[in-house]
């Protein structure tokens, strides 16, 4: 009779403490597995996203602080001398300001317009209906639009439908005149956040909705594909000594930034929940077995007097522990999946988290970790126990056990 | 005396409340010596700055066109929970020495700009009606309540993210608890019998296991919350220690105790009764083993 035998007969005969002892596992072991993904899950999809767009670089003005620069002047000059660049691929100049339109009920709606200089493919923007937005040159329209899904689903427009836009947030008085932009398609961009309104306009349609106070000629950010064989590092050394006055990020950059202040919050507690939950599952496994050991003395007694060696009965305690343990983490791994889209939904209520950003993202790495993580927990609970049973007397334990 | 030439080190604020500078602008401007400035802690740590020290400040990097500053004073940042990462370099100007430092004089719109205007009401109470009619009478103005925003705060969606992580602990806490309150009863399986058998009824033992159950619980949570409040202390030190700020990042309330109290009895009672229940109805002979 194996060890794991012994073990496995044990467990089935105290069934019900060993599957509570499972599903604690399994909860704490799904919580844990969570904090392991949460650990890396917001870079990694953040990275992600960047990547998405299909550009590398970003360019933007020194002017200003970080969340309100000054929108970079003659802009389609400084996209014709980063073009010219052997190190850039190609150059997409985005303007961004707010508008208001008129809601279902006759109320204001604000609505982040974004101008491209190039089609909404181009500037990752997924067409779902309808066409893509002209590029400026072909327009024969004054103000072309690609509408949003939160939008088109929130004014129920279709492809060809009038979208009246006026510059300026909502609430906010203005002389300048409505606009009515044509809707040419409805179009997904993986930077809207859950209840955000958005389009995507050429930069001839941005400057008509400003009633000509935005000037066509600037941007707030300029994207840069570099070429495959220089890589994005060229690229920004290449740009900032072209342009020294400009502030140039590769994606690597900004997610470096992001990493290191954005996310440590969530690295942190990532970081102090994994290790309370290992700390607080070593112990109650250790206290379960322990506990159970102390009530099975008498039988243990009785197993090593018919011979069975003290290594087999140590090994079959630390066989329970790996039933009990490796039992719970397996159930963990699906559990923690369902109860991290549960969180994820939650944190992505915060404000302005695109709707593509997810906290809790799946790696390979986590679950070998989460494995590993709870494989040394199962030895380690395992331990005081096998050391009760190890130094275990068996003549005056079976007759204590009996005379009791 | 000491130049700040690296990019973007420095975070200028324009000091709103005059008062807590010595002196004027205008008296700064006009005198002889230079005008005061504060700094933070952690600028003058890094900088090896002391008070009375006469500094440089510039817009750009080569410290061209830079002035000079007196250090009058060294502040503590108030604590920011949005930007707990962020190193607070920081120095606070007279809002006429900061326009003086960067306007440009080729364009006079730059010497009477400033970035934001604080304004406090009469009734604090009026922000959001304020707000909305500053919008609606001056076009272009971005008017926001200070307070936090009812819809979309990020905290109140950290504390449901705690919450539902406190939900998942409790759950796996209570399997934990039911089957080590199970190999417990099971302990106390002849002793029960015994006293079954000696005439004490299942609603007395069931109330033993109650009383038994409310003071462990009791226990249990007090020294859980005993335990956190020691947590309490070293958390903050080693948070506060690693982003060099004094925001408090867990704080123990009497409220957070007396929930935790509130979940953990009852809970601990509950699972105490429904393990011991499951040997109290048994037949009394099987519980003497015959």
């Amino acid at each position: 009779m194996t060890s794991l035998w012994l073990a496995w007969r044990t467990v089935q005969r105290y069934r019900a403490r060993t599957l509570l002892a499972m599903a604690g596992v399994a909860v704490i072991g799904a919580l844990l597995f969570d904090m392991l993904l949460l650990s890396h899950g917001l870079v990694a999809s953040f990275a992600d996203l960047l990547n998405h767009s299909g550009y590398d670089v970003r360019v933007f003005s020194a002017q200003g602080v970080l969340l309100a620069r000054t929108p970079i002047p003659h802009a389609s000059e400084l996209s014709a001398a980063l073009e010219r660049l052997p190190e850039v691929d190609s150059v997409a100049r985005i303007r961004l300001a707010r508008a208001t339109t008129v809601g279902e009920n006759g109320s204001d709606l604000e609505v982040a317009v974004v101008g491209s200089s190039h089609t909404g493919a181009r500037v990752a923007w997924r067409v779902t209906k309808g066409a893509d937005l002209p590029i400026d040159a072909g327009s024969a329209d004054r103000c072309s639009v690609l509408a949003g899904r939160n939008l088109a689903a929130a004014l129920k427009l279709q492809p060809g439908a009038t979208l009246p836009m006026r510059a300026g947030a909502r609430g906010e008085g203005s002389a300048l005149p409505t606009v009515p932009c044509r809707v040419v398609g409805i179009a997904e961009s993986p930077f809207t956040a859950a209840g955000e309104y958005d389009v995507l306009t050429t930069m001839q349609g941005l400057h008509e909705i400003g009633g000509g106070s935005i000037e066509p000629d600037s941007a707030d950010l300029v994207f840069v594909a570099s070429r495959a064989d220089s890589g994005s590092a060229a690229a920004v050394r290449a740009i900032a000594a072209l342009r020294p006055d400009m502030r140039v990020y590769s994606n690597d950059d900004v997610i470096e930034q992001f990493n290191r202040n954005g996310f440590a919050y969530f690295r942190q507690i990532s970081f102090v929940l994994s290790s309370i939950t290992v700390v607080f599952t070593f112990l109650l496994v250790a206290t379960i077995l322990t506990v159970s050991t102390n009530q099975r003395l008498g039988e243990i007694a009785a197993l090593r007097a018919l011979g069975i060696s003290r290594r087999r009965i140590a090994a079959m305690v630390l066989w329970e522990s790996v039933l009990i343990v490796g039992g719970g983490g397996l159930v963990a791994l699906p559990l923690g999946g369902l109860v991290a889209i549960g969180l994820d939904r939650i944190l992505k209520q915060m404000p302005g988290v695109p709707d593509a950003l997810h906290f809790f993202v799946f790696e390979s790495n986590a679950v070998a970790l989460h494995a590993v993580l709870l494989a040394t927990t199962a030895v380690v609970a395992a331990g005081y126990p096998i050391w009760l049973t190890a130094r275990l007397p068996i003549a005056s334990t079976l007759r204590r056990e009996v005379i009791g | 005396m000491t130049s700040f030439r690296r990019r973007g080190l420095l975070l200028l604020i324009a000091a709103a409340c005059l008062s807590a500078m010595p002196g004027s602008a205008q008296t700064a401007s006009s005198d002889a010596s230079p005008p005061s400035i504060l700094v933070s802690r952690q600028l003058a740590n890094r900088a090896h700055l002391t008070i009375g020290e006469v500094v440089t400040l510039a817009t750009n990097q080569a410290g061209t066109s830079g002035r000079s500053f007196k250090v009058a004073g060294i502040y503590e940042p108030t604590p920011d929970p949005m930007r707990f990462t962020v190193e607070r370099l920081e120095a606070r100007l007279h809002l006429a020495d900061l326009v003086g430092l960067i306007a440009d004089p080729a364009d006079p719109g730059t010497t009477d700009a400033v970035d934001a205007i604080n304004i406090r009401l009469v009734n604090p109470a009026d922000a959001e009606h304020f707000a909305d009619e500053l919008s609606a009478r001056v076009p272009g103005l971005d008017v926001r309540s200070t307070s936090r925003p009812p819809d979309g705060d990020p905290f109140q969606v950290l504390d449901r993210f705690h919450l539902a992580i406190s939900l998942v602990t409790v759950a796996g806490s209570t399997a934990f608890l039911l089957a080590l309150m199970i190999i417990r009863a099971e302990e106390r399986r002849e002793t029960v019998g015994a006293m079954r058998l000696l005439g004490i009824s299942r609603r007395s033992l069931l109330l033993e296991v109650a009383v038994e159950g409310v003071l462990i619980a009791s226990a249990g949570a007090v020294f859980g919350a005993l335990m956190a409040f020691g947590a309490e202390g070293i958390v903050n030190r080693v948070f506060q220690a690693r982003y060099d700020t004094t925001l408090v990042f867990v704080r123990i309330t009497r409220s957070i105790a007396l929930r935790s109290l509130a979940i953990a009895v009852p809970l601990g009672v509950g699972v105490g009764i429904g393990a011991s229940w499951t040997l109290l109805r048994r037949n009394i002979l099987s519980l003497v083993g015959r």
